[in-house]
């Protein structure tokens, strides 16, 4: 089928994409502190709020137990294709949890810092207690035999919160997938005045340049005005 | 209804996931409210249709197989 006639004179010329580095490093600090920098207020206390949401109410399923990074120095080597892991690569291998739930920011950090900080001749660690420090085996095999398979799911909305906080960090670094024209975007005047601001001052004509329709040439065969999209015989 | 769906359950636990990820999604597509909330619903309503079937699924596997 051809094209619709109109189909160019609704298209709009969008502004090249400009990355913010800095809101992106914002938003994977604290989701949605990025899209709060940028002036999009209300994406940003959505993001936060949510993923917050999501990581805690992931911990709390978990009895604070499911987000840490084990010192795996002591435990027998892991690796891919031969190739042994060692360090953070090989804590992350017994772990590979952590991998997604680093990605919610500074609210995994205390897991980090509890890695670094492991005395295994302690119960506790400096700070931060037992918040976010691996759990003795003992620990472990506790929840697994008295806990309801709600210990287990924990963890799963844990690592959720933290991938869904890469596409965040993606939209403050480049913005939303389907950007909008900029005066129908109307996102922040929208947040500032009210919905109905916006609606009740449409935006003057030349806010929004839309490209001109081909116009018509000076001598239409008669079949394309009976038949202007073409494909009826 | 049945007691055991009042128990204390897993599946209490997913509308808390579902609303989550379905707004959160959808405002990583668009920067307009109208739009992201629209979107959000048709990915929560089909997040949770998929989730039925599968529930369904199960349950008659697990009851007539």
């Amino acid at each position: 089928m051809a094209p619709h006639p109109n189909s160019e004179a609704t298209t709009v010329e969008l502004p090249p994409v400009k990355l913010d580095p800095l809101a992106a490093l914002l938003s994977f600090l604290i989701p949605g502190l990025g899209q709060v920098y940028q002036g999009r207020v209300g994406k940003g206390l959505l993001f936060f709020c949510g993923l917050y949401l999501l990581f805690f109410y992931g911990m709390w399923m978990g009895q604070w137990r499911n987000v840490w990074l084990p010192d795996a120095t002591t435990l027998p080597d892991t690796g891919v294709f031969g190739k042994k892991f060692e360090g953070v690569l090989k804590s992350v291998g017994y772990r590979p949890q952590f991998l997604g739930q680093v990605w919610i920011g500074t609210a995994a950090w205390p897991a980090i810092y509890q890695y670094i900080k492991y005395d295994s001749t302690k119960d506790e660690g400096p700070v931060f207690g037992k918040f976010q420090r691996v759990p003795t085996e003992e620990q472990l095999n506790k929840l697994q035999r008295n806990s309801s398979k709600r210990w287990d799911l924990g963890w799963v909305y844990t690592v959720i919160a933290g991938v869904l906080n890469l596409l965040v960090i993606y939209d403050a670094l480049a913005g939303p997938m389907f950007r909008d024209p900029p005066a129908a975007a109307g996102f922040d005047d929208a947040e500032v005045a009210g919905d109905a601001k916006l609606n009740a001052d449409p935006p003057a004509a030349d806010a929004m340049p839309l490209p001109m329709p081909h116009p018509l040439p000076e001598t239409l065969p008669t079949t394309a005005l009976l038949n202007p999209l073409g494909d009826i015989p | 209804m049945s007691a055991a769906l009042l128990a204390v359950s897993i599946y209490w636990d997913l509308p808390i996931l579902l609303v989550v990820v379905s707004l959160v999604y959808a405002a990583t597509r668009h920067d307009r409210w109208d739009k992201i909330l629209s979107e959000g619903f048709g990915w929560g309503a089909r997040i949770a249709l998929f989730l039925f079937g599968i529930g369904l699924t199960l349950f008659l596997l697990s009851t007539y197989l």
